[in-house]
C-alpha cells in the first residue's frame, strides 16, 4: 500500500451502500410520476365534476352516490366479474392441463406445440378481434358455415345476441391466452423433480393422487404468480370486448375499463370516470395485495 | 407407441389446428377480392388470389408511417426498458441496504394497480403540463416494467455469482462499470426475453394510444387499422392485408428468439 495515496473520495467510501439506490431509483421516480400522482389526482378528481375545461367542482360524495344507482355500472362490473371468472375457472385450468400434456416424457415436438400454442400472444389484439369477427360473422362467417356443414343448423347471431356475444368474446380470451399460462404451467412442471412422481408410484399413487399430492404442491409458486396476474389483467380487460363487440349488444359486453373510458373519453365525464376507477382501484388492489400475500410473490423460501 | 400416446399427439394436434384456424383464415381473406371474403359457404382458399388489398393499402393509406411509429416506439421504449430493469434487478439482487424488503414490496404491489385507473387521470396530467406530445406519453411512463424488474432480480440471483462482484471489486471497479462490464454480459438471454416481451407489448398496445394519440398523422399501426376498419363501413379486405402486414414484424421478432423468450419469461415465476 502506498503511504502517499490520499483519503479515498467521499464517494468511493460510500458506493456499495449508495449504489443499490441510483440503479432502482429510475423504477420509483416513474413510479411516482405515473402511478402515485395519477391515483392521487384521480381520487381528487372523483369528488369533482369535470368536463375538462375550468375549473372542476366539488361536489363531494355525489359521482359514487350517481355510480351505485347507475345500471350500466353495474352491468359492466357483472360481465367484468364474468370475465373474471371465466379465466380463473376454464382459462387457467384449461392450461394447466395442455401444460400437463406438453410435459408428458419424451414428448416429440414439445416446441413446436409450445410455439403454435403461443403465437396468438403475439399478435396484435386488432388483428385477432378483426379475423374473429370475420369468422364470428353471423351471415357468412366461417364458425356458422362449419356448424351447418356438421350439425346442419347455423345462423347463430354471435355478436348480436347478447348471450352469445359474451360467449364470442371469452372464446376470443381462452384462444390468446392460453398458451401464453402454458408455457408458466410448463416451466413449473419441469421444475418438478421426477423422483417425486417415482416414490408417490412405488407409493401406489395412481395418476389423480400424484397430480394432486406431488403436482399441485410443487406448482404453487408459478400458480400464484400467474393467478395474480390473470386476475389483474383481467379486471381490466378492455381490447377484446372493445374490438370485437363495442361492448354491445346494448351493454352486455360492456367492461369497467370500457365503463371508464366511455365516461370519460366520449361523454367527457371526468370526475365521474374517476369515480368508477377509484372504485375499481380499491377492489383490484385489496385482491391482489391479499393474493400476492397469500401466496407471498417475489419471497424467496 | 402405446395407445395412450397416440390418443395425446392426436389431441395436441387436433388443439394445434384449432389455435391455427384463426390465423390461416386471417391471411386467406386478406388474398380475397372484397366481394369473395363474404362468399357463402366460406372458402379456405380464395379462388382467385388477389394481391389488391396489399396493394390498396399500401397506395392509399399512410401505413409506411404507421408502420414506423409503432416500430419506432417499440425500439426506443425496449432499449431504455432492458438497461432500466437490468440495472434495478441487479440492485435488488446483489446488494443489502436500508428499506431493501419494504422498497421491493412497493415494486411489487404496482403489478396490482390496474392500469384502467391511472388512464384518466394520467392523461389529464399529461395534457395539463403541456407534455401530451406522442414520443413522450408512448414511451416515458412504461420504461420500468414492475415485471422486467421482478423477471431480471431472478435471474440475476440464479446466474451471477458474487465471486465475480468481489474480485472486480478488489480491482478497483466502480458499481456501475461492475454492471457494465461484469454483469449486463452475463444476462444476455434474460434481455432477449425482456426485449421480446417489451417490444411485443409495446408494438400492440392500443388502449393508452387510443386515448394520447389524436392527430391521424401520428397514428400507430392499431390505431389505424382501427380507424380504417371504423370508417366507411367495415373496410375487411384493405384491413385484413394491413392486419397481415403488421403482424409480420411481430411474428419475425417472436420467431427470431422464440427460445429465449419462452424459457426466460417464466424463469422468474417457477421459483
Amino acid at each position: 500500500m502506498s503511504t502517499v495515496s490520499a483519503q479515498p473520495s467521499w464517494w468511493r467510501r460510500n458506493e456499495v451502500r449508495l449504489a443499490p439506490y441510483l440503479f432502482i431509483g429510475p423504477f420509483y421516480v416513474l413510479y411516482a410520476l405515473f402511478m402515485i400522482i395519477p391515483i392521487g389526482a384521480g381520487v381528487y378528481l372523483s369528488f369533482t365534476d369535470w368536463a375538462g375545461l375550468g375549473a372542476p367542482q366539488w361536489i363531494g360524495l355525489e359521482n359514487y352516490r350517481y355510480l351505485l344507482q347507475d345500471n350500466s355500472f353495474w352491468t359492466s362490473l357483472g360481465n367484468t366479474v364474468f370475465y373474471m371468472s371465466f379465466t380463473m375457472l376454464v382459462v387457467l385450468p384449461a392450461s394447466l392441463l395442455l401444460a400437463s400434456a406438453l410435459n408428458a416424457r419424451g414428448l416429440k415436438l414439445r416446441d413446436t406445440f409450445r410455439i403454435i400454442f403461443f403465437v396468438p400472444v403475439v399478435i396484435s389484439p386488432i388483428v385477432v378481434a378483426l379475423v374473429f369477427g370475420l369468422i364470428f360473422d353471423g351471415q357468412f362467417g366461417l364458425m356458422n358455415a362449419l356448424l351447418q356443414a356438421v350439425f346442419g343448423f347455423g345462423g347463430i347471431e354471435w355478436t348480436t345476441d347478447p348471450l352469445w356475444a359474451r360467449v364470442v368474446v371469452v372464446v376470443l380470451v381462452l384462444w390468446r391466452w392460453t398458451g401464453y399460462l402454458t408455457i408458466f404451467f410448463l416451466a413449473g412442471l419441469q421444475n418438478v423433480p421426477r423422483e417425486l412422481y417415482e416414490a408417490a408410484a412405488l407409493d401406489g399413487a395412481g395418476a389423480v393422487r400424484s397430480f394432486l399430492s406431488v403436482t399441485l404442491p410443487a406448482l404453487r409458486p408459478v400458480t400464484a404468480f400467474i393467478g395474480v396476474t390473470v386476475l389483474v389483467s383481467t379486471a381490466q380487460i378492455f381490447e377484446e370486448p372493445f374490438l370485437l363487440t363495442q361492448g354491445g349488444p346494448g351493454e352486455s359486453t360492456l367492461s369497467i375499463a370500457m365503463f371508464i373510458y366511455r365516461a370519460a373519453f366520449q361523454r367527457q365525464e371526468l370526475g365521474y370516470a374517476a369515480a368508477a376507477g377509484v372504485l375499481m382501484f380499491a377492489a383490484v388492489f385489496t385482491i391482489g395485495r391479499i393474493a400476492l400475500r397469500l401466496f407471498q410473490v417475489g419471497r424467496n423460501a | 407407441m402405446t395407445k395412450q400416446r397416440a390418443g395425446l399427439y392426436t389431441a395436441l394436434t387436433l388443439l394445434a389446428v384449432l389455435f391455427l384456424i384463426p390465423m390461416i383464415w386471417g391471411v386467406s381473406s386478406a388474398f380475397k377480392a372484397r366481394s369473395d371474403i363474404f362468399e357463402y359457404p366460406p372458402r379456405l382458399f380464395p379462388a382467385e388470389p388477389t394481391l389488391e388489398n396489399f396493394r390498396a393499402i399500401l397506395d392509399g393509406q399512410p401505413f409506411w408511417s404507421w408502420l414506423l411509429v409503432s416500430t419506432l416506439v417499440a425500439l426506443v421504449s425496449t432499449a431504455v426498458a432492458v438497461f432500466l430493469c437490468c440495472l434495478a434487478g441487479f440492485g435488488f439482487a446483489k446488494y443489502q441496504f436500508r428499506f431493501k424488503n419494504a422498497l421491493f414490496d412497493v415494486l411489487i404491489s404496482s403489478l396490482a394497480v390496474p392500469f384502467a385507473v391511472i388512464i384518466v387521470p394520467l392523461f389529464i396530467l399529461l395534457a395539463v403540463t403541456g407534455t401530451l406530445n406522442v414520443w413522450f406519453a408512448l414511451i416515458v411512463p412504461w420504461v420500468a416494467p414492475a415485471f422486467g424488474i421482478f423477471m431480471m432480480r431472478q435471474y440475476v440471483e440464479q446466474s451471477v455469482p458474487d465471486e465475480l462482484l468481489h474480485a472486480a471489486r478488489i480491482d478497483g471497479a466502480g458499481e456501475f462499470r461492475i454492471f457494465l462490464s461484469v454483469v449486463l454480459p452475463l444476462l444476455r438471454p434474460a434481455v432477449g426475453a425482456l426485449a421480446v416481451w417489451n417490444f411485443l407489448n409495446s408494438y400492440n398496445s392500443f388502449l393508452w394510444p387510443l386515448i394520447v394519440v389524436s392527430d391521424p398523422d401520428q397514428y400507430t399501426l392499431p390505431l389505424g387499422l382501427q380507424a380504417l376498419f371504423g370508417a366507411e363501413g367495415r373496410q375487411y379486405d384493405l384491413v385484413l392485408a394491413g392486419s397481415v402486414l403488421a403482424a409480420i414484424p411481430s411474428l419475425i421478432v417472436f420467431f427470431v428468439l422464440r427460445k429465449q423468450l419462452l424459457d426466460g419469461l417464466t424463469a422468474g415465476a417457477v421459483k
